[in-house]
């Protein structure tokens, strides 16, 4: 088969799998409950979620979620309800609004400027600098080679 | 005299010796004077010889239960086994800090006897520098600030014993010892770094002299936290591996700037570029290590390592800030002389990948610096409370990480200065089917979030780049030196083990990330109060709970809950516990694991009828792949080493192409 039709095909099939596995899918009121106790944090532990840890506040705050859920509260108003509790502490993530909002800032301005720095100081054009070998199987090879051991010594 | 006089007799002659040792390696770098030198070498070997006599005299009052020293009665009681008396060396801060100086001090001999034979000027500056951080240590463990050998007037009767999570698991003998030494090795290259710039060499002979070391600090490093991830997993009982907790933040942090100073270092070394960088990343790594032991022993930062608190904070965040205007100041003089020649590559050649690898990198590291930090002066300024934890981390480092293991793909089969399209071709056709191929497998194994799948496809994608290095190795083996298969394999790593370990390296971080998004992404959990004989289903296994039952041992007490696990191939007995040590006030829980290559079954004992055991709370977890995070660890181990061996001395036969003909049939 012809080198770019097979990578045009493996492309496609890549972008079939990605976009299945991101189609929005229901989840059952179990999966909410990890998702939303993932996120907090348990009060009496050191830095675990609700969700992991085994103690018996945590405990409880499952079965608070797992009740809310129940009733068919959204998470926004799940959320609500811890807040006006105990605060922004109480989640593991913390809000983008506000001063906090700066910890979801710098990494992204941390890369953007990586990128714009390093981009700078590439070459222009992408030409290689020497010519391809004809015979691309030995000649490659033994130039591969060479290089090795250039990069042994 | 008593094991604890020896040693801290021993210490106090290591410091007049270093102290001796600084002064004798400055004047011997500054006259070249070769009696001065001499007399450092001297200097170094004896310190090292005593500090290791100090820790063994540690390791002896530990084990022979010698209360009148504080240390022994703070960490250790007559019913601690030898084993777990001999380890408490590293049980609490004294002792960590005289294994660090132990370590230091060995390293410090080390180059005294290796470096000033090969490169005399250089080796003899960084050796002033190493003697000046052993100095350092040396007097912190000579004064209040964290003197193990410190006395008690009235020995008591029994002592504390050791911290109740650290007596808990044989992992405790591995992971400690493991770090300190890929913490301490950082500081090798740092004193050649140093010494370059004090000697205003504006060359590369520091990093070739420092490769091995900074590969062997990072591989300790690496396979350090990834034992330190085990621990954690099989000792605190959550079901997790890695809670972005301080202390391993802390660990994590000088791991990323060396694996990024590992790549950016062969820019410099082919195309002399990156100079400061460089200097600048080796730096950072060794800051970071001493940042991290500052986070983590001074209180300032809530941790389940927090294990001890003492006045040695402000000392160590005082050094820290010495180490770091020292190297700033030093590189601001000599960046004139470090200026790089020219432009860098085309956007995809080896040294621009090798550039946003940095970059990542180098946001990863910030990331987690940040988050450890932020809530500590969020709260010093407004006086708000945040919580900075996993879901943050995760939502941050996910998308990098993934975009690292896209590079690792790219990076190594792109050549130096740029690529064509021919060349595109012939290194991705193969890669990228690959891809496709385990995004496609995730799906069919039920692993279908999207990160995971990514993750997957990712994975599978460097594998076949590896594994397609691999196979031209040697085909260009056997083509030129006529080798078997086998032998031309070998010989990969023999002759070249910088490149094709490094290879390997790349095969243990694929699996630890197919691990982490296997595990992240299909672990399920169920929770069932039982009485005895009751049973809880979960993912096709079955736990029953056989019987509920308390256990005395002479150093703790235990209730443990006798499991079958049944199903899916799988008869075994499990046995979590909630186990009590007489110095802790609440119970510690002991995970009970059955472990596999396809899933690990963690069973944990939530809570008990404590009257009259009739019945007990079961959590269970089924965890997929997580036993590949292990093994990935090894593998980045076996890789490190492989790339860390020399070479050996090669007979260069160069074979005319008529024979390369004639061999090939």
């Amino acid at each position: 088969m012809n080198g770019r039709i097979l990578i045009a095909l493996a492309l496609l099939a890549l972008a079939g799998a990605l976009v299945f596995a991101a189609r929005p899918h229901d989840i059952t009121a179990d999966e909410r409950v990890d998702q939303i106790t993932a996120q907090l944090r348990c009060p009496v532990c050191q830095g675990l979620s609700v969700k992991d840890s085994t103690s018996e506040t945590a405990r409880q705050m499952r079965d608070l979620v797992a009740q809310r859920v129940r009733e068919g509260r959204t998470d926004a108003e799940i959320d609500a309800e811890f807040r006006a509790a105990y605060g922004d502490w109480i989640f593991l993530a913390p809000p983008v609004a506000s001063w906090s909002g700066l910890v979801w800032l710098v990494p992204i301005a941390v890369i953007a400027a990586g990128l714009v720095l390093v981009t700078g100081r590439l070459r222009g054009t992408g030409a290689p600098p020497a010519a391809e070998p004809t015979s691309p199987d030995v000649a490659a090879l033994r130039e591969r080679v060479a290089r090795e051991e250039a990069a042994e010594g | 005299m008593s094991a604890a006089d020896l040693g801290a007799a021993a210490l106090r002659a290591a410091l007049f010796l270093s102290l001796w040792g600084t002064g004798a390696a400055i004047y011997a770098a500054w006259r070249r004077d070769v009696r001065a030198l001499h007399s450092a070498r001297i200097a170094a070997g004896i310190s090292f010889g005593l500090v290791v006599i100090a820790a063994l005299s540690m390791m002896f009052a530990l084990a022979t239960h010698d209360f009148t020293v504080l240390y022994v009665a703070e960490n250790n009681a007559r019913e601690t086994p030898l084993f777990y008396s001999i380890i408490s060396l590293w049980a609490a801060l004294e002792g960590s800090i005289l294994l660090w100086t132990a370590i230091l001090a060995g390293a410090t001999a080390f180059i005294a006897f290796r470096g000033t034979l090969t490169i005399p000027r250089l080796a003899t500056t960084a050796l002033a520098v190493m003697f000046a951080m052993l100095t350092f240590f040396l007097l912190l463990v000579t004064t209040p600030a964290a003197d193990p050998f410190a006395r008690l007037a009235v020995a008591p009767e029994n002592g504390n014993g050791p911290n109740a999570l650290l007596q808990n698991h044989p992992l405790m003998a591995l992971h400690p010892p493991l770090l300190y030494l890929g913490y301490v090795l950082t500081s090798v290259p740092f004193a050649y770094a140093i010494a370059s710039l004090i000697l205003g060499e504006g060359g590369d002979r520091w990093l070739v002299a420092t490769r091995r070391f900074a590969l062997i600090s990072w591989g300790l490093l690496g396979v350090g936290i990834v034992a330190g991830a085990w621990w954690s997993y099989a000792v605190l009982g959550w079901g997790g591996y890695w809670a972005w907790d301080p202390v391993e933040n802390a660990a994590i942090m000088p791991w990323l700037t060396s694996t990024a100073y590992l790549h950016s270092v062969m820019v410099e070394e082919k195309r002399s570029l990156l100079r400061t960088w460089n200097l600048a990343l080796v730096v950072a790594t060794f800051a970071l290590t001493i940042l991290g032991t500052f986070l983590t022993r001074s209180g300032v930062v809530n941790s389940v390592h927090s294990f001890s608190l003492s006045a040695i904070g402000p000392i160590l965040l005082g050094y820290l800030v010495a180490i770091l205007v020292l190297s700033v100041g030093l590189l601001l003089w000599r960046s004139a002389r470090l200026r790089d020649a020219g432009p860098i590559g085309a956007p995809l050649s080896r040294e621009a990948i090798f550039l946003f690898q940095n970059v990542l990198f180098m946001a990863a590291t910030l990331t987690v610096l940040l988050g450890t930090l932020y809530p500590l002066v969020a709260e010093a300024i407004s006086g708000a409370q945040l919580s900075i934890g996993g879901p943050y981390f995760d939502r941050v480092e996910v998308p990098v990480a993934l975009a690292l293991l896209f590079l690792m793909g790219i990076g190594p089969q792109l050549p130096w200065h740029g690529a064509s399209r021919a060349t595109l071709e012939r290194q991705f056709t193969a890669p990228i089917v690959a891809a496709a191929v385990g995004a496609l497998a995730a799906l069919v194994t039920g692993t279908t979030a999207l990160p995971a799948v990514l993750t997957y496809a990712l994975g599978a994608f460097v594998i076949a780049t590896v594994l397609q290095e691999f196979a031209r190795g040697v085909r260009a083996r056997r083509t030129l030196h006529g080798e078997d298969g086998v032998a031309a394999f070998s010989n990969l790593f023999r002759r070249n083990g910088r490149r094709y370990g490094g290879y390997v390296v790349h095969l243990g971080i694929v699996l630890i990330a197919l691990a982490v998004a296997t595990s992240q992404a299909r672990t399920v959990d169920a929770e069932r109060t039982l009485a005895p004989g009751d049973s809880l289903q979960v993912d096709g296994y079955t736990v029953r709970l056989e019987a509920l039952r308390p256990v005395s041992e002479p150093q703790r007490d235990s209730i443990v809950a006798d499991l079958a696990v049944t199903g899916n191939g799988a008869d075994t007995q499990l046995r979590p516990a909630l186990v009590q040590y007489p110095n802790s006030t609440a119970a510690v829980g002991s995970p009970g694991i059955g472990a596999g290559l396809r899933d690990d079954v963690y069973t944990i004992l939530a809570a008990y009828d404590q009257r009259t055991f009739s019945w007990a709370t079961i959590r269970t977890r089924v965890i997929p792949g997580v036993s590949w995070l292990w093994l990935g660890g090894a593998v980045v181990g076996i890789g490190a080493i492989i790339a860390a061996l020399p070479a050996p001395r090669r007979r260069v036969v160069r074979m005319p192409v008529a024979e390369v003909a004639v061999s090939a049939k």
